[in-house]
């Protein structure tokens, strides 16, 4: 069993959508990796408890699908408090979880959010052949470049 | 004659995806508007053809806020399928369903108040707009913020308890539920040692009431007087006291000045309801027959079920019920503002019900599932947090569902949002031909008090944004707001 220790990794997505599903199929790679399961997170969106959630791990890392196009299929990017505010009960994106978590209870954990492109987002399970191609390649990353920092 | 008109489009902090078209004469006069819901989803035709079972597991993905309500209502249909009525389910099995009723409310009205309505009560309607949201509630008022956190995820933390899951679990299966309670899932929600206990969810939900009735007290001319119109008023009563009931009961409704206008076995329903269509909107408009169109549409929800009921059977939420009831000399209460103070009321009821039920040691009895003979219609109506809920299912003896109804809390609702968005704009809009930041608000207030789900109730698909547009006699669109 790899434990995780503190990193909290946060799943968003709907696996019954498509290439939606994207981030809990990351999670499912971890499992299978043999990462414990205590600190990964399935989450249809985000909302504004997630911020005491993360308030007690650090760092913490969202994985979500994305619709707009990038280089690599995947990007993997260092996120902070966002500035200006953008809410509904039905998404709250993860920077301004991040700020929710600042304001109330005075915590900034080191995050991360991992984006891999999806092509599909039909009322369906399973990925698109692309996306999967996309998952792979940010898995390989991940596990390549952060491995030793999550388990430590 | 030259009109004008305004469209808000979307609405935001409310569930869904909506449109508001005010049309304004050539005096610059409101003339008329319109809540439009502009997504459409279909849920009642898909259902056909899939086993009767798999209908409370399936409506859930109705929605992401109160699937809870959804898969109850759907299980009290399913329950007559198997020809089990609520009278004939075991104790454990109703008790343990009204548990996760009660914490599925509690939750939903922890999430409504916090996150959605709190801006606008504690910063003004006036205040701007990257003001009213919950980030700088949370940034004024940390403790606040705390609290509606945690009185959030006790709720959803007994959900998962008893379903297996936060959104989209299961307990209810035809006849019964599928798992009981155990002495350590019961331990998790009294003794407060991993998350704050059942006491304190009722002490913080007393002090919410306490907060509402400082600040109805201090505003008491606007909160009285904004967006109110007389109506009737629908909900579920006890079966024999006429009590306060969220799970099962009579339909009751009675009009602005409470007369009883309908008192039915809720399996009847049919009997005493219609619904209308228009062409402007996906959503449809419930009325009692027997008053027609104009007259027989309700309010449901919180402050209808609080006109409806005779007492309630928690005693604080009692207390603060005849409070209530003492504001309007006994008679039923019209002013929509008003249904925030009704919301915080249900969320005391609910935290005093879950702990009536936890401290209740059959709640872990064993007595699960019964089933009779076979029938091929199913009608399951519940409160849910919003209001009345409806849940219809027929079967071909082969156990497929034929056909499917559902009529949710905001359908109810949609006339009497609609006059509200009336109401609202005569007052704020006539004679100004464009749309100003805080008139765009005080419209959205007006809709968000009935704390709509516009996605539950066009059972809609997509991204949920919600549009304001000003709309002349010919149709030509002068000014529009997205926010």
């Amino acid at each position: 069993m790899k434990k995780l220790n503190n990193t909290l990794i946060i799943g968003i997505g709907n696996n019954t959508r498509q290439d939606d599903g994207l981030g809990w199929n990351f999670l499912e790679l971890l499992e299978k990796e043999g990462y414990n399961t205590d600190n990964l997170v399935y989450k249809y969106q985000l909302m504004v408890e997630d911020s005491e959630l993360i308030s007690e791990f650090s760092p913490v890392i969202f994985i979500d699908a994305c619709k707009t196009e990038l280089k690599r299929g995947f990007s993997f990017e260092h996120i902070y408090p966002a500035e200006e505010v953008s809410f509904s009960t039905h998404s709250v994106p993860p920077n301004q979880i991040l700020n929710l978590c600042k304001t109330i209870y005075g915590k900034t954990p080191n995050t991360y959010l991992l984006k891999i492109q999806g092509y599909n987002w039909n009322i369906e399970v399973g990925l698109s052949k692309q996306a999967k191609t996309n998952l792979k390649h940010a898995f390989l990353y991940f596990t390549k470049n952060f491995n030793e920092q999550l388990i430590q | 004659m030259n009109t004008r008109k305004i469209i808000i489009d979307p609405i935001t902090r409310v569930e869904g995806h909506g449109k508001v078209t005010i049309r304004l004469d050539e005096k610059g006069m409101v003339s008329n508007a319109f809540f439009h819901i502009v997504e459409f989803r279909g849920f009642e035709k898909f259902l056909q053809g899939h086993p009767y079972w798999e209908a409370p597991v399936l409506v859930q993905r109705l929605c992401g806020i109160c699937p809870v309500s959804h898969h109850l209502a759907a299980a009290k249909a399913i329950d007559q399928l198997v020809g089990i009525d609520p009278e004939n389910l075991s104790p454990t099995a109703t008790k343990l369903r009204k548990l996760l009723h009660f914490a599925q409310v509690f939750q939903s009205h922890a999430l409504h108040f916090f996150y959605l309505a709190s801006p606008d009560l504690l910063f003004g309607i006036d205040a701007p707009a990257e003001k009213r949201n919950i980030v700088a509630v949370a940034a004024e008022n940390r403790e606040l913020a705390k609290k509606g956190i945690l009185m959030r995820k006790f709720g959803q933390e007994m959900i998962k308890a008893l379903a297996g899951k936060k959104i989209h679990g299961i307990l209810a299966v035809p006849g019964g539920v599928h798992k009981t309670f155990t002495a350590e899932e019961r331990a998790y929600f009294l003794d407060g040692m991993l998350i704050p206990n059942i006491d304190t969810m009722i002490a913080w939900s007393k002090e919410m009431v306490d907060f509402i009735k400082a600040y109805q007290l201090k505003n008491a001319n606007w909160v009285d007087n904004f967006a109110a119109f007389p109506s009737n008023h629908l909900g579920l009563v006890h079966n024999e006291t006429g009590a306060f009931e969220l799970y099962d009961g009579r339909l009751r409704s009675v009009d602005f000045e409470g007369n009883e206008l309908l008192n039915i076995e809720d399996v009847d329903y049919r009997e005493h309801f219609k619904e209308a269509v228009e062409p402007w909107s996906f959503l449809k408009f419930p009325y009692m027959t027997k008053y027609g169109r104009e007259n027989g549409w309700n309010r449901v929800g919180p402050l209808a079920r609080l006109n409806t009921c005779a007492f309630m059977s928690m005693p604080l939420a009692e207390k603060e019920r005849q409070i209530f009831k003492d504001y309007t000399q006994n008679k039923p209460n019209n002013m929509t503002m008003h249904t925030h103070w009704a919301r915080l009321i249900e969320l005391l009821y609910c935290a005093e019900a879950m702990k009536e039920l936890l401290l209740d040691d059959s709640l872990m009895a064993h007595d699960l599932v019964r089933i009779g003979e076979p029938r091929q219609k199913g009608i399951g109506i519940i409160e849910a947090p919003r209001g009345t809920l409806i849940h219809e299912y027929h079967t071909d003896e082969k156990g497929l569902i034929t056909k499917c109804n559902l009529i949710v809390s905001t359908t109810h609702n949609n006339e009497a949002m609609n006059r509200g968005v009336r109401e609202v704009a005569k007052n704020v809009l006539n004679n100004k031909p464009e749309i100003t930041e805080p008139m765009l608000n005080q419209i959205e207030i007006a809709i968000r008090a009935y704390d709509p789900c516009l996605s539950c109730a066009t059972h809609a698909l997509g991204e949920m944004p919600l549009i304001v547009q000003l709309e002349d006699c010919y149709g030509n669109l002068i000014d529009e707001k997205i926010k």
